[in-house]
């Protein structure tokens, strides 16, 4: 059993399209897990009655459950109930829902930073409720909140592999197709192990990076 | 409904076998944790860094692709695991990765003066760590280790891909099942009420966790004022 270089510079396309498959799910995942992150965060702190219940239910559930259960109560349950979506849209939808219900702790965690002192001298100055957000609760909240943002964002990226298991031709799904056909079972592994790792490392580079930029008028 | 109770044995057995599944990787998991953990802690830049590889490595790397590694690549070294074994040694890298950071901060969050005091009483090296800084740093251990129970609990289902018959699996089985002897396809019930069961069992956990959160730290105002200022170590999702 040798390493064989030539045999994944053949596959390396398949392994291209399944990362860009990946890369997809991921992307559009993060952008509406943090819509529903910001919507149910504000939910929660402006205490909208009955609905802010129904968002600590969420964030509960989703927690406490597997992810892999959940995308297969969307791919293959929902159906029953007259709601067929395609490999790609159930895994965005679970891989949002998932990492939602993170996203609005993380930024619920944020606003709380943002003590009633600073909103009443705010608006003793005069300020409106929206300025108030915009000027000084939102970038406050968020540089409390963006690290786990971001390191829940990272999560989502690698938990995008579960989708291999519902057929969606991602990187994991190429590199296990590929094996149960060849066997090379090192090379692919090696290949696929490399790739996620450079993602994540590049991702969290990028994060601790953003992080010291936010950062900078706290330094001495 | 019906269909609940005609399986009920086998889901038990379902629901045993994920139940073993995360004890045994919890049971790893706990040993290398505090081995890594406290190597960790230890005066020698290279142990740190080896221990930070481990742990990078493990939590970078998905978990999926973690376990279908162990799976796959064992073999080939002349290692036949069994599916159960090679999901325990997956999910027990990952868990430990993910144990050696809370150990690690456990020991870190123990104020310097505790290991300066144990030391000029002429403790050795491993007394004050069994002694001193060990019971404290505990205290901030265990209830993320609680939380990582839970999230073991949730990642075994990754078992079902290898072929190991735990509740997630026992759930697609059925599914298959009575899809093929009764003709309809009852996803929407059973995957519903996986999920459900799943809930229960690790909202159960997540409670004691906190519960055990605030118990450790009512206790700690009994103790003498200015003694002990244990912060929460930086735990992190899956």
């Amino acid at each position: 059993m040798e390493f064989d270089l030539a045999y994944l510079a053949n596959q390396w396309p398949a392994l291209m399209r399944g990362l860009w498959l990946t890369i997809q799910v991921s992307a559009l995942s993060i952008v509406m897990s943090v819509t529903v992150g910001l919507c149910g965060a504000a939910i929660r702190v402006l205490q909208v009655p009955v609905v802010d219940k129904i968002v600590v239910g969420y964030v509960e559930f989703i927690r406490n459950t597997p992810l892999l259960a959940q995308l297969f109560f969307i791919f293959y349950g929902l159906p029953g109930l007259g709601l067929k979506l395609s490999l790609f849209w159930s895994g965005v939808l679970s891989l949002t829902l998932w990492a939602g219900a993170y996203q609005i702790e993380n930024i619920r965690g944020g606003l709380e930073t943002v003590g009633k002192g600073l909103r009443e001298a705010a608006f003793s100055l005069g300020l409106s409720p929206w300025r108030f957000f915009r000027l000084i609760a939102a970038p406050m909240a968020v540089r409390v909140g963006l690290p786990s943002m971001l390191n829940t964002s990272i999560s989502l990226l690698k938990n995008s592999s579960y989708l291999q298991a519902i057929g969606l031709a991602e990187l994991t799904f190429v590199a296990i197709d590929r094996i149960s056909m060849d066997f090379r079972t090192v090379e692919m592994f090696a290949a696929i192990c490399v790739i996620y790792l450079a993602l994540v490392l590049t991702l969290s580079f990028f994060a601790s990076r953003l992080e010291y930029r936010l950062n900078t008028p706290f330094r001495t | 409904m019906e269909l609940l109770i005609k399986n009920l044995p086998f889901i038990l057995q379902g629901i045993q076998m994920t139940l073993s599944l995360a004890l045994a990787t919890l049971f790893f998991s706990t040993i290398i944790a505090f081995v890594l953990g406290t190597l960790a802690t230890l005066r020698f830049a290279w142990l740190r860094i080896a221990v930070k590889v481990y742990v990078e490595l493990f939590r970078d790397i998905p978990l999926i692709v973690n376990i279908f590694f162990v799976f796959f690549v064992a073999p080939l070294f002349g290692l036949e695991l069994s599916p159960f074994a090679a999901v325990t040694v997956g999910l027990s890298l990952w868990g430990s990765a993910n144990g050696t950071e809370i150990v690690r901060a456990g020991f870190n969050a123990v104020p310097k003066h505790q290991w300066q005091s144990a030391a000029a009483l002429g403790l050795k090296g491993w007394e004050v760590y069994l002694f001193v800084a060990g019971p404290q740093a505990l205290r901030s251990i265990l209830p993320p280790f609680v939380g990582l129970l839970t999230l073991l609990v949730q990642a075994t289902s990754l078992g079902a891909l290898v072929g190991v018959t735990e509740f997630f699996k026992v759930g697609q089985i059925i599914v298959e099942r009575t899809t093929m002897m009764e003709g309809w396809n009852p996803a929407f019930t059973v995957y519903g009420a996986v999920l459900l069961i799943y809930f229960v069992i690790c909202s159960t956990l997540s409670w004691f966790g906190r519960w055990l959160e605030r118990r450790l730290k009512a206790d700690r105002s009994r103790v003498a004022p200015g003694t002990l200022i244990v912060e929460k170590p930086v735990t992190q999702l899956p």
